[in-house]
């Protein structure tokens, strides 16, 4: 949709600014740190102000109340307010104009909070001064602003939810059944995520699979929803509501559709190697089934390690083996998309002083997972690895590349760990009550609800050693036992114990593959320190990214426990439905705009344009703008060599203006000096 | 009465760490306590040193208790806690910092003075003392002394100028202190 | 890097030439065949120590520290070493007063006392370092080709020593330091087998001060480490400094003599500086690598007996 140059007039631009400032006090955020009253009287003093208010809470509906007011009386017809961030209140400001009647591109927020008392608490002459500069500077802006018209798009009914753990499962289930189409993609050939990986699940022991397996085949089932596993998406065009998605099927080597899952082929491949799925503690074949209960229940070839012997070929009763299957390609066009493409384990080699990969029965607390479970390579009987004996004395150790500053690991809580040893640890006692376990922590976190009664139920039913002391080393003894070194902090004693085996509480990390998900998704702004995706804001809007119409759900945003992550799959399922229901959206109108007279031709902008914005009018030999896919960055404004671009709301127009009054002008003597 | 030790803390005080956060040990506030140093220490597993504790005794400022306790001279700067710490604790480097105070209090071991008079003496912390070594050295193919402050005299005069411009004679009493303290005793 | 790197000013420290001196001997030797000039420091002190005298008085130790490396400085020629414990204060200095402007300041103004300043134009290099960064294994394995006719073939417990490779933030190892490998590699060049025993990276008790102030307690930590080399059959240990070798040279008399009711037989490992070893690979005498005790000298190292090394190895060399 290209739009024209609008004529804006009647919308209540053309008459000379009368510009209303109201400062917030922000209970004491702001009002503790500067003089408020004395704020106001600076703001009278400043071109085109008519009036200067203040209150303790703009944002509330008294606060909102004053600004509405003064517009309809007809005192001003602009609006600034100082306050706090934009990205708080923002929407809220502008609501108020609207409501006044106001076009709500009229207002100015000048941020004297976050960039001025919070950051300023202890001068408070200079916050002051600050924040006169911010005030002054909104007010040069707001007069300089011109009404803008927002756009609305339809919001095509449909969703793709990009990872089928139970993050993605859940969301994909609530829309499917609330009528939507859905478009699940996984990359691994079976849904389930690592939650299909696990045992039990705490607080409640129930056992993962039973919880799992059914939303899996309802997946499967539901007519809504057009499941694509080993596939990812590659490409992604559009805006809100209109997203076209380029996806990738993998091949599967094996026609989807006519495999029965008899896996008659599976016994006669020669081929073994390690299954992911049980973290190669499992030999599979070339030709495979991820674990039994996998949806969808076709199978596929790893053609890394296939020899195309031919013989499933020949065993297939179906004929559907097929060597020379190639990637498929897929378009679908969405209104909205779900990332839930989850956690990876913290890879424990890098926390070189527990040896795991060199220590032979040192493993991480996921392939712990699949030994405890009833379909794990050993049927649910633990065994140690480097002798395949039962072990009678574990160890856990917690924190495992979790709360570490030094570049090792990461540093926040994972959230999850403290609960799965328990979890792990009590299994392993209900089948070995003779067992000795001890785990090693730092702090023991168990916050969720019933966590603290499930840690203190386990540690008085079941005899668990919990000790305080974060273990310093692993070593391995001669006979394959492990020597684990601590301090017992509470004791102040160091400690030395031989186990048999230690099970490594690994943390949650972002995917390897997170900065490939941010930058095809076009959330690469949007990551936070500690790697994961960040939601728009982390209170407010937690399922939300800065880019509309795309959503997280689950360990993408970072660690959580299944509770937390099905809570907020749902909560990303309501917030796209919302989106569709009301079938539009209202685009911010911040884009570009070429003046065709002036434009030149010369294309430079085209390739400038991050986000494919522009395109050429052969005919009228001119630049366009697509004002929707236009995000406003401004990049082509800067390039065109014939100054052809202008810009809605952060042009030359407002911003020199601010920068005028922003930079106090030298007086003229030393001006003569420099000279 | 034997059995009565208060071993109460009732004085609490910012110094150490003000202390050691102006030489740059701000981590040392975020000390966990999580017992990984105390854990790895190979002192610890054989005395009743305790690095952990050590550090909860900087944050809380127990000064005398630290500087005059002379497990504070037990660490053998293996730098494994300082390697391990989850929070960039420089734990040795704490320790080092720790001792330099312990020396200004005037808590220093006796055979530590004797190898800073070697030290201001010669030049070299261990030198050559006895014929024996210059032996030895010929016997190696070597010039019986080495190219050192041994051989060059205005070396050991440099260093001698250098430890009195530090003031460490003063403070480790060694060199023209050595006497005085000599005279102050008798 | 300050020098063309076939030349170093080599940096004696204290316990090698005073105490050690075939430590210089048999490196001095073994660079020499790898065209490595090792120039000497007229003049050099004491690193100072970094655990006795840094723990007394940084600053001291900052000047003294920073006036060793003004002299290599002057010849234009990165610092080779052969002791941990110089190699963790003359690294520490230069790379803090490269740094900390405010401290070269301070320090230069105590140097500027006997007329020298630190510029900051060199590095400091450890001579495993160099040996296996800049000669590297390949070099030395095709030496070791044309070197000995009978292979050495022993068992060999390999110290690291703390300040080797911690902390491992200004070291040369990928921040390795929790289970280094390069040393076991350049060693078994010579045709030995490195081992794995328990606590192979422990501290070997003597840093610190503690072996000056504590020798009972310093020594403890030797007789662990004995004990789990001996449990895994070695017939050498190999150091890289000679603090630590004089620690399992003349401790481990000491621990046989001090620890005699705690140990089960009092211990006997004969104990070799590396370049001794590759010295031997690459088909050099025992007597040029200053294993042959001298026979009238008394209390003398080596003062744990070379000869089952010597028996082992034969004198076909
Ligand atoms: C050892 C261990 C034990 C645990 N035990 C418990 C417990 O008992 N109780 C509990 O509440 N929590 C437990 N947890 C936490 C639990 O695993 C998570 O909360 C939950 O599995 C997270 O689900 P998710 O959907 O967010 O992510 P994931 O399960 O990681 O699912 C993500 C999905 O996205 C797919 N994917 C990834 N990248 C892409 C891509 N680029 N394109 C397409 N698809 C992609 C993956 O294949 C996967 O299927 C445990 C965690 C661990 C490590
Ligand atoms: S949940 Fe427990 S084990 Fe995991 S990082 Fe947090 S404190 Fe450590
Ligand atoms: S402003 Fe940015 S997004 Fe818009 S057309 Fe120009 S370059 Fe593209
Ligand atoms: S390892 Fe670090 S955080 Fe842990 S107790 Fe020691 S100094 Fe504190
Ligand atoms: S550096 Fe000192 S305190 Fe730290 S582990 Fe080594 S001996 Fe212990």
């Amino acid at each position: 949709m290209v739009t024209k140059v609008k004529n804006l007039a009647e919308l209540n631009g053309r008459e000379p600014p009368k510009i209303g400032v109201y400062i917030c006090w922000c209970g004491v955020n702001i009002g503790g740190v500067v003089d408020v009253p004395k704020l106001c009287d600076y703001a009278r003093t400043l071109p085109y102000v008519v009036l200067a208010s203040e209150y303790k809470f703009m944002c509330s509906d008294i606060g909102q109340g004053m600004i509405m007011e003064d517009i309809k009386d007809g005192k001003i017809n602009r609006v600034v307010v100082a306050s706090c961030s934009p990205r708080m209140h923002e929407e809220t400001f502008r609501r108020a104009c609207e409501e006044g009647g106001l076009n709500k591109f009229l207002f100015e927020q000048a941020n004297i909070r976050e960039h001025c008392t919070w950051v300023t608490m202890n001068d408070v002459p200079g916050a002051t001064e600050i924040a006169k500069d911010h005030i002054r500077m909104a007010v040069a802006k707001v007069s300089e602003l011109k009404p803008l018209e927002v756009t609305t798009v339809k919001v095509e009914p449909s969703t793709l939810v990009v990872g089928a753990g139970i993050a993605g499962i859940n969301a994909a289930l609530d829309l499917a059944n609330s009528g939507y189409k859905v478009y699940l993609v996984d990359k691994s050939p079976t849904v389930g995520g690592h939650m299909a990986q696990l045992d039990k699940t705490f607080p409640t022991m129930d056992c993962s699979s039973c919880i799992t397996t059914p939303k899996m085949s309802e997946i499967a089932r539901n007519p809504n929803i057009e499941l694509m596993t080993y596939s990812e998406v590659v490409s992604l065009d559009g805006y809100v509501g209109n997203f076209q998605v380029k996806i990738v099927k993998y091949p599967h080597y094996i026609d989807q559709d006519t495999c029965t899952g008899c896996g008659h082929c599976v016994d006669t491949c020669p081929v073994v190697c390690g299954n992911e799925f049980d973290l190669g503690m499992k030999p599979r074949k070339a030709i495979y089934l991820s674990f039994p209960q996998a949806v969808p229940g076709q199978y596929t070839i790893d053609m890394n390690h296939c020899i195309r012997c031919g013989i499933c070929k020949e065993v297939c009763p179906t004929k559907s083996v097929r060597y020379n299957d190639k990637p498929e390609y897929v378009d679908i066009k969405v209104g909205t998309i779900i990332l839930a493409t989850g956690y990876d384990p913290y890879d424990a080699r890098r926390m070189k002083q527990y040896g795991f990969g060199r220590i032979k029965n040192v493993i991480n607390a996921l392939q712990m997972e699949r030994l405890l479970s009833s379909y794990g390579p050993t049927g649910g009987k633990v065994r140690r690895p480097s002798d395949q004996k039962e072990p009678k004395k574990l160890v856990w150790v917690q924190c495992v590349g979790s709360r570490e500053f030094t570049g090792k690991g990461r540093k926040y809580c994972s959230r999850v760990c403290c609960m799965y040893a328990t979890k792990q640890a009590r299994s392993y006692k209900e089948k070995h009550p003779d067992a000795q376990i001890f785990i090693f922590y730092i702090d023991l976190r168990a916050f969720g609800k019933g966590y603290e009664e499930f840690y203190n139920d386990t540690a008085k039913n079941y005899g668990i050693k919990f000790i305080r002391g974060r273990v310093a080393e692993l070593l391995e003894a001669e006979n394959g036992n492990v020597i684990v070194r601590a301090e017992d902090t509470t004791l102040q004693r160091p400690l030395e114990l031989e186990v048999d085996m230690v099970v490594l509480s690994v943390g949650l990390e972002p995917r390897e593959d997170i900065d490939d998900i941010a930058r095809i998704f076009n959330v690469t702004a949007t990551k936070t320190e500690d790697g994961f995706l960040m939601e728009a804001h982390p209170k407010l809007r937690p399922v939300d990214t800065l880019t509309e119409g795309i959503f997280v759900a689950g360990n993408v945003v970072g660690p959580k426990d299944i509770p937390d992550t099905v809570a907020q799959a749902k909560a990303a399922a309501s917030s796209a439905s919302t989106l569709m229901a009301r079938g539009e959206v209202e685009i911010v109108p911040y884009y570009s705009i070429v003046l065709s007279h002036k434009c030149a031709g010369c294309k430079s902008c085209i390739s400038l344009c991050p986000f494919n914005a522009i395109t050429f009018n052969e005919i009228e030999n001119v630049a366009e703008i697509n004002d929707i896919l236009c995000k406003g960055c401004g990049t082509c404004v800067a390039g065109c060599p014939s100054k052809a671009i202008i810009q809605n709301h952060f042009g030359d127009a407002q911003i020199l203006p601010m920068i005028e009054t922003a930079i106090p002008k030298k007086p003229e003597k030393e001006e003569v000096e420099v000279e | 009465m034997e059995n009565i030790k208060p071993e109460k803390i009732t004085y609490v005080s910012d110094d150490l760490t003000r202390l050691l956060r102006d030489a740059g040990y701000l981590e040392l506030c975020a000390c966990i306590q999580c017992g990984t140093c105390t854990g790895s220490c190979p002192s610890g597993r054989r005395t009743a040193s305790r690095t952990r504790s050590l550090m909860k005794k900087v944050q809380l400022g127990l000064k005398e208790e630290i500087l005059s306790d002379k497990e504070l001279w037990f660490c053998s700067t293996c730098y494994t806690c300082l390697e391990r710490c989850p929070r960039g604790v420089p734990v040795t480097d704490v320790i080092i910092s720790l001792r330099n105070l312990a020396v200004k209090e005037g808590y220093m071991q006796e055979p530590h003075i004797a190898l800073c008079k070697m030290f201001y003496n010669t030049g070299h912390g261990v030198p050559i003392n006895e014929e024996k070594w210059k032996k030895l050295r010929e016997y190696h193919k070597l010039n019986e002394l080495p190219p050192t402050t041994h051989q060059y005299p205005e070396a050991e005069k440099e260093i001698q100028t250098l430890l009195k411009s530090t003031e460490f004679d003063k403070l480790t009493g060694v060199g023209d202190y050595e006497k005085k303290k000599g005279e102050e005793e008798s | 890097m300050a020098s063309n790197d076939s030349k170093f000013a080599l940096f004696l420290g204290c316990v090698i030439p005073n105490r050690y001196p075939f430590i210089e001997r048999a490196t001095r030797a073994v660079f020499e065949k790898f065209k490595i000039e090792l120039v000497d420091m007229k003049g050099a002190s004491c690193c100072p120590a970094p655990g006795v005298f840094r723990g007394f008085d940084i600053e001291t130790w900052l000047v003294v520290g920073a006036r060793n490396i003004t002299i290599a400085e002057e010849l234009g020629l990165d610092i080779a070493l052969m002791c941990n414990g110089c190699y963790g204060s003359l690294l520490e200095v230069n790379h803090t007063l490269k740094e900390d402007k405010e401290k070269r300041r301070k320090v230069n103004e105590h140097l500027a006392k006997i007329g020298r300043e630190f510029k900051g134009t060199i590095e400091i290099r450890h001579v495993v370092d160099i040996m296996y960064h800049d000669i590297g294994p390949e070099k030395i394995r095709n030496r070791t080709k044309y070197g000995r006719k009978t292979p050495l073939n022993l068992n060999l417990a390999v110290h690291y020593g703390c300040h080797l490779t911690k902390p491992a933030k200004l070291r040369p190892w990928d921040m390795e330091c929790e289970n280094p490998t390069f040393f076991d590699e350049l060693v078994e060049i010579s045709g030995c087998k490195s081992l794995n025993y328990k606590d192979k990276f422990m501290c070997c008790g003597a840093g610190g001060g503690v072996r000056g102030a504590f020798k009972e307690l310093s020594l403890d930590y030797t007789r662990e480490k004995l004990e789990n080399m001996t449990a895994a059959k070695a017939d050498v240990i190999i150091t890289g400094c000679p603090f630590c070798h004089l620690q399992f040279d003349l401790g481990q008399v000491e621990v046989n003599n001090i620890f005699k009711d705690k140990i089960s037989a009092p211990f006997n490992i004969p104990v070799l500086y590396f370049t001794q070893l590759i010295g031997l690979a690459i088909g050099m005498t025992p007597e040029e690598m200053g294993l042959i005790k001298s026979p009238e000298l008394k209390g003398v190292p080596p003062f744990t007996p070379m000869k089952p090394v010597l028996t082992k190895i034969g004198d076909s060399a």
